[in-house]
C-alpha cells in the first residue's frame, strides 16, 4: 500500500521533516516535543521551593549548600503531540484534474507520516461523510508502524453517495467540542461551503494550532466555460444559470481572488495558517518548500 | 414620403418574432461542476447589477428590432418628390455659351448649371440612362446613353465655358432624335435662355427647362471700329457701349492704342437697353491695335458687371489694300458710276479695241459665233490684261481669259470655257429665285424689265440667282458659282437692253456682286470677327500653308484647300495673326475676335425658351417630377446597425482584445524606451 502511495525514497526524505508547532502543546505520553508541563527530561527549566511530598531525589543540593534551603530542580517535560487531520471528503472535493481529494489524501498521508515519524499522535477524520456528521475516523495512533494503516485509511476515504451534504460548520464544532486537548489541526478542504468559516471559528476558540490547506483545482481557478450554461452543483444539485463570456469569467476570477483574500484575512485574524494550494502544485514543492515557508513544517 | 414597394411592410410581422425569441427561455447546456458556491457568489454580484445586465441584453434586442425596421423601410423603397428627373432616361443639355460665364450666380452660371446637372444625375433612378449634350458654339454629345454615373460626372465636368453662342437648336434636335429611340426620355435644358431656336422645332420626349441667372446687369462694348479719318488726318476709333441692364448706368470706357492709354471716357446714364458711343479722333496713322475696355465707373473705377468677356474689345486698322478691278467695256457709264461709288476699289478701264486691234466685227454680230477668226497681223501690239482681283467683261470676251481673279461676264458675246451661249431670248421676265442669296441682299428685282438676253444653259458649277420667264419657258438672267477656285458670275443681258441701270437695285446689285466676287473688299480678311465664326482667307498665289497664332500664343498650321484657308477655331477672344509664307517674305494678317453679340451680352435670364412656350410636351420648368429614392442611406443605416449589433454581441471578444492590447502596451512602451 505504501508503495503505491509514496515511494520509499520519498518517505525517507519525509523523515527529515518535522511538524512545527508554534507553541508548546500538552501531550498525553512521553514524546519528543516540549510540553508546557515540567517533567523529566534533561533540559533544565526552573527551581521551586521544596514542599513536603516532593521527590527528594530532585532536590538541588548545590543550592542547599549555598542557601541552606531546599529547592527542587524542575525540568522541561517532553511529550507527544496530537496531530489532527481533517480531510474534506465532500463530493465537490472528488473533482478536478488532478483530483482534489486525491491531492488532499497525499498531503494528509505525507504530513501524517512526518508526524508519525516524529513520535506524534496522528488522527484523521474524513469530513463530509454522511454518517450523522461524525465522519470517518482514524483513531489517534503513534509510531511509524502505523503509517501503513494511516495510508490505507486515507486510500479508503471516498466521498459519500447521494444525499444531503453535511454542514462542515456543525462537524467542526462537534470536533472542537470532543477534542478539547490542544493539538495541531490540519484542515484539507476546498472550503466551498459557508459552514467552514463557522467551523474554523469554533476550532480556533480551542487552543489548537490550525493550518488550513485550501485545495483548488485548476479548473476552479480558471474555468473553461463558454456559452449559455446551466451549472449543476455536484453536492446538492442546485443550479445556477450563467452566460459564460469573457467578462463574466474575468469577474469570476476576480471574485475568487477576493474570496481567498477574505479567507486569508479571516485566518490570520484567528492565528490560523492559511495555505492556498492548487492541485497542479507538485507534492515535493508543497512539502519541501511551500509548507516550510508557511511554517507548517520545519 | 411615398413608397414604391409598400408590400415590404408585411415583413414587419417579423418584428414580433424577434421579441418572441427573447421571451422564449434560452435553452442552456447543462454542465456539472463540483460546487456552484463561487458561482452563487457571482450571481449575487450579477443580481446587484441586474438593471444594467438586463439593459445590455435588451440593447441587443433593440438593435435587432431597429435593424429589421430599417431594412423593411429600405425594402419598401421610400422616395420623395424632387425637382429632378424621373424618366427612364434623361438628356441633359448644358448651355456653355458666353452668357453662361456671367457671375450673377456664384461662381458662374455655368458652374451652377453643372452643379445642378450633377445633382440631377445623382437623383436619377439607377436604371435611367444619361446623355449629356453641351450646347456651345457647336452642340457636342459628351456622353451618350450611359448608366455609369461616374462617366456622367466626368462628362459634366468636361463642359467648359465657351465664348460663342449656343447652338441649342441642334442640341435639341440631337436630344429629340435620342428621345425618339428611348420612350420615357426627359430632356432637361440647363441654360439662361439666351438662345435662338429654329422655328417649328418639334421635340420628342418631355422637355424641361431649368433657367439659370438672376439678373441682367451687364454692359458691353458692342462695337469697335478703326478707320482712316475722312480728311486723312490720322485714324478715328468708334466705340459703342450697350447697357443691357434694366436701369441706366454710368460706366467708364478706357481706350488704348497699341497698349498705351489714349483716353478715358466717363459714360453717364447709359439708358436701359440703349447705347452710348465714343468717337476718338486723331489717333496716329500707324496705330495698329486699338483696345476698348469697360472699367467700372467714375466713382468705382474697380467695379464691373457680371460678364467680363464683353467688357473688352480689340480691333485693328484694316489692311488698306485696294481692290483691283479691271473692267473691259466699250464705255459703260452706269457700270463705271456704280463701281466708282464703291469704296476701296481701284478701277482700270480698258477698251476691247485696246486688247484686240484687229477687231472687225461688232460684238452683236458675233454673238452666235463659236470661234473668233484668227487675228491678222496688227499694227499695234495688243495689250495684255493686267493682274487684278476682279475682271469685268462687258459685252466682250477676250481670247484668253486671265489665269487668276474673279470674273464677271455681262452679256458675253460667245462661249467661254465656263459656259456656252446658245441664242437669244426675247423679253424674259426677271424673277428672283432665292431672296436669301448674297447677290440679292437688300434689293428687289421685280420692277426690272429686260428686253433681250443671251441664252446660256446653266453650267454645272453655277447657281441660278435670277431667272427670266418667257412664254416658252425659263432662262437664266444671273448666275454665280465657284469653279477652279475662282468665283464667276454671269449676267446674260446687256445693261442697255434693260432698265436695270435706271433702277435703284442696280448700284446695290453691283455692290453685292463685287462683295461676293471679291470678298474682303480690299482687305483679305475682316478686321474683326464674332467669336465662333470661321475665317476664310483666299490664298495668294503659290502659298499653300499658313500658320495662325491665337491670343494665348498657341499656333496652328493651315493647309490651303481649294485656294482658301479656312480657320474655324475662333473660340478665344483677342488678337489673332495669320502668317502667310510666300517665298522669302512673310505676310502677316492680323484680325481680332470679339464677343460683339447682343444675344450673349443680354444676360436677362429667360423664363421660357424662346419659341418653345407652346411646343408640345414642354412641362412646367420647376414641376416636382423627380423621385429621390432613399433606400440607399437606409440600407447603409441597416448595415451600420448590423455591425453595431455584432459588436455588442461580440463584446466579450472585444474586451479580450482590449485587455490584450492593454497588456502588450507596457511591453511595447518598454521596448521603445529601451531603444
Amino acid at each position: 500500500m505504501a508503495e503505491t502511495f509514496f515511494s520509499e525514497e520519498f518517505l525517507q526524505r519525509l523523515e527529515r521533516l518535522a511538524l512545527a508547532a508554534r507553541h508548546a502543546l500538552p501531550g498525553q505520553m512521553q514524546g519528543e516535543r516540549r510540553s508546557p508541563k515540567r517533567g523529566q527530561s534533561v533540559e533544565f527549566s526552573d527551581f521551586r521551593p521544596y514542599v513536603a511530598g516532593d521527590d527528594f531525589r530532585r532536590i538541588d543540593w548545590n543550592a542547599y549548600a549555598r542557601l541552606e534551603r531546599f529547592f527542587i530542580k524542575l525540568f522541561v517535560e517532553e511529550e507527544d503531540l496530537t496531530v489532527h487531520f481533517l480531510v474534506d471528503t465532500s463530493r465537490s472535493m472528488d473533482w478536478g484534474q488532478p483530483n482534489k481529494l486525491e491531492y488532499a489524501r497525499k498531503v494528509a498521508g505525507a504530513l501524517g507520516y512526518v508526524a508519525l515519524s516524529g513520535l506524534d499522535r496522528v488522527t484523521v477524520t474524513g469530513l463530509g461523510g454522511a454518517k450523522n456528521g461524525a465522519g470517518v475516523v482514524f483513531p489517534p495512533q503513534r509510531g511509524k508502524r502505523q503509517a501503513l494503516a494511516l495510508f490505507s485509511f486515507l486510500q479508503a476515504l471516498t466521498p459519500p453517495g447521494n444525499g444531503a451534504a453535511p454542514n462542515p460548520g456543525q462537524q467542526l464544532r462537534a470536533y472542537a467540542a470532543s477534542h478539547a486537548r490542544p493539538g495541531v489541526v490540519v484542515v484539507l478542504s476546498d472550503l466551498m461551503h459557508d459552514g467552514w468559516m463557522d467551523g474554523l471559528r469554533s476550532l480556533a476558540s480551542g487552543r489548537h494550532e490550525i493550518s488550513v490547506i485550501h485545495i483548488l483545482a485548476p479548473e476552479e481557478r480558471n474555468p473553461q466555460l463558454n456559452g449559455d450554461l446551466k451549472l449543476i452543483d455536484s453536492e446538492d444539485n442546485l443550479e445556477v444559470e450563467i452566460t459564460a463570456d469573457y467578462d463574466l469569467l474575468a469577474r469570476y476570477r476576480q471574485n475568487l481572488e477576493e474570496w481567498q483574500a477574505g479567507l486569508r484575512a479571516f485566518c490570520s485574524s484567528r492565528n490560523i495558517s492559511y495555505v492556498p494550494v492548487e492541485t497542479t502544485l507538485d507534492l515535493d514543492d508543497l512539502l519541501f518548500a511551500w509548507l516550510q515557508r508557511q511554517g507548517v513544517l520545519r | 414620403m411615398n413608397f414604391l414597394a409598400p408590400g415590404a411592410f408585411f415583413l414587419g410581422l417579423l418584428l414580433p418574432v424577434i421579441v418572441a425569441f427573447y421571451l422564449l427561455k434560452l435553452r442552456r447546456i447543462e454542465q456539472n461542476i463540483p460546487s456552484i458556491y463561487l458561482w452563487r457568489r457571482m450571481v449575487r454580484d450579477v443580481e446587484a447589477n441586474a438593471p444594467w445586465q438586463k439593459l445590455r441584453y435588451n440593447l441587443l434586442m433593440l438593435l435587432q428590432l431597429l435593424f429589421l425596421a430599417v431594412l423593411i423601410l429600405a425594402l419598401a423603397r421610400p422616395f420623395t418628390w424632387t425637382q429632378g428627373a424621373s424618366g427612364q432616361a434623361a438628356i441633359l443639355i448644358v448651355d456653355s455659351s458666353a452668357s453662361m460665364s456671367a457671375t450673377d450666380m456664384a461662381p458662374t452660371r455655368l458652374e451652377a448649371a453643372r452643379q445642378r446637372a450633377r445633382q440631377l444625375v445623382d437623383d436619377l433612378p439607377d436604371s435611367a440612362r444619361v446623355t449629356v449634350i453641351e450646347a456651345g458654339g457647336e452642340a457636342q454629345v459628351r456622353l451618350s446613353s450611359s448608366l455609369d454615373r461616374r462617366q456622367a460626372h466626368l462628362a459634366i465636368e468636361s463642359i467648359q465655358p465657351g465664348t460663342g453662342g449656343s447652338d441649342l437648336g441642334v442640341a435639341l434636335e440631337l436630344a429629340s432624335a435620342i428621345a425618339a429611340r428611348q420612350p420615357g426620355t426627359e430632356i432637361i435644358v440647363l441654360s439662361d435662355g439666351r438662345v435662338t431656336l429654329p422655328e417649328r422645332l418639334t421635340i420628342k420626349g418631355r422637355l424641361r427647362y431649368l433657367p439659370f441667372g438672376l439678373n441682367g446687369d451687364n454692359q458691353a462694348v458692342s462695337l469697335l471700329n478703326l478707320e482712316p479719318a475722312p480728311g486723312g488726318s490720322g485714324l478715328t476709333a468708334f466705340a459703342q457701349v450697350s447697357n443691357f441692364a434694366d436701369t441706366p448706368v454710368s460706366r467708364r470706357l478706357a481706350l488704348y492704342a497699341d497698349g498705351l492709354l489714349v483716353n478715358v471716357y466717363d459714360l453717364t446714364d447709359i439708358p436701359a437697353g440703349g447705347q452710348q458711343a465714343v468717337l476718338a479722333e486723331g489717333l496716329p496713322y500707324n496705330t495698329r491695335l486699338v483696345e476698348a475696355r469697360l472699367e467700372g465707373n467714375a466713382s468705382q473705377p474697380e467695379g464691373g458687371d457680371i460678364l467680363a468677356l464683353d467688357d473688352q474689345a480689340l480691333t485693328i486698322q484694316p489692311v488698306a489694300d485696294p481692290l483691283e478691278v479691271v473692267m473691259v467695256s466699250s464705255g459703260n457709264l452706269f457700270l463705271r458710276t456704280a463701281l466708282s461709288l464703291l469704296p476701296g476699289i481701284q478701277l482700270t478701264e480698258l477698251d476691247p479695241s485696246q486688247l484686240q486691234p484687229a477687231l472687225e466685227s461688232t460684238p452683236a454680230a458675233t454673238a452666235q459665233a463659236t470661234a473668233q477668226p484668227t487675228a491678222t497681223a496688227a499694227s499695234l501690239a495688243p495689250l495684255t490684261l493686267p493682274a487684278a482681283d476682279l475682271f469685268i467683261f462687258d459685252g466682250y470676251v477676250p481670247d484668253t481669259l486671265p489665269d487668276s481673279g474673279s470674273l464677271l461676264f455681262i452679256a458675253p458675246v460667245r462661249s467661254t470655257p465656263f459656259f456656252t451661249t446658245t441664242g437669244l431670248v426675247e423679253s424674259p421676265t426677271p424673277r428672283a429665285l432665292d431672296p436669301e442669296d448674297p447677290l440679292l441682299n437688300n434689293l428687289a428685282f421685280d420692277q426690272v424689265s429686260v428686253f433681250e438676253s443671251i441664252e446660256i444653259p446653266l453650267p454645272d458649277w453655277a447657281l441660278p440667282v435670277i431667272a427670266g420667264d418667257t412664254d416658252e419657258g425659263s432662262t437664266n438672267l444671273l448666275m454665280r458659282g465657284t469653279t477652279g477656285g475662282r468665283r464667276v458670275a454671269v449676267m446674260t443681258f446687256a445693261l442697255y437692253n434693260s432698265d436695270l441701270p435706271l433702277n435703284v437695285a442696280f448700284p446695290l446689285l453691283i455692290a453685292n456682286l463685287v462683295d461676293w466676287l471679291a470678298p474682303g473688299a480690299g482687305s483679305p480678311i475682316p478686321a474683326t470677327l464674332p467669336a465662333g465664326e470661321s475665317l476664310s482667307v483666299s490664298a495668294p498665289e503659290g502659298v499653300q500653308s499658313a500658320s495662325i497664332t491665337r491670343p494665348d500664343g498657341s499656333t496652328t498650321q493651315l493647309e490651303a484647300d481649294d485656294g482658301r484657308f479656312v480657320f474655324s477655331d475662333t473660340s478665344q477672344l483677342g488678337l489673332y495673326e495669320i502668317s502667310l509664307q510666300q517665298g522669302e517674305s512673310t505676310q502677316t494678317l492680323p484680325f481680332t475676335v470679339n464677343l460683339f453679340s447682343p444675344q450673349e451680352s443680354n444676360l436677362k435670364p429667360a423664363d421660357q425658351l424662346p419659341g418653345l412656350e407652346s411646343a408640345a410636351g414642354l412641362s412646367g420648368s420647376l414641376a416636382q417630377a423627380g423621385q429621390r429614392e432613399w433606400w440607399r442611406p437606409l440600407a447603409f443605416l441597416a448595415l451600420g446597425l448590423l455591425v453595431g449589433e455584432w459588436l455588442v454581441y461580440q463584446r466579450a471578444a472585444l474586451a479580450r482584445l482590449r485587455d490584450l492590447v492593454r497588456q502588450s502596451l507596457p511591453s511595447l512602451r518598454a521596448v521603445r524606451t529601451r531603444r
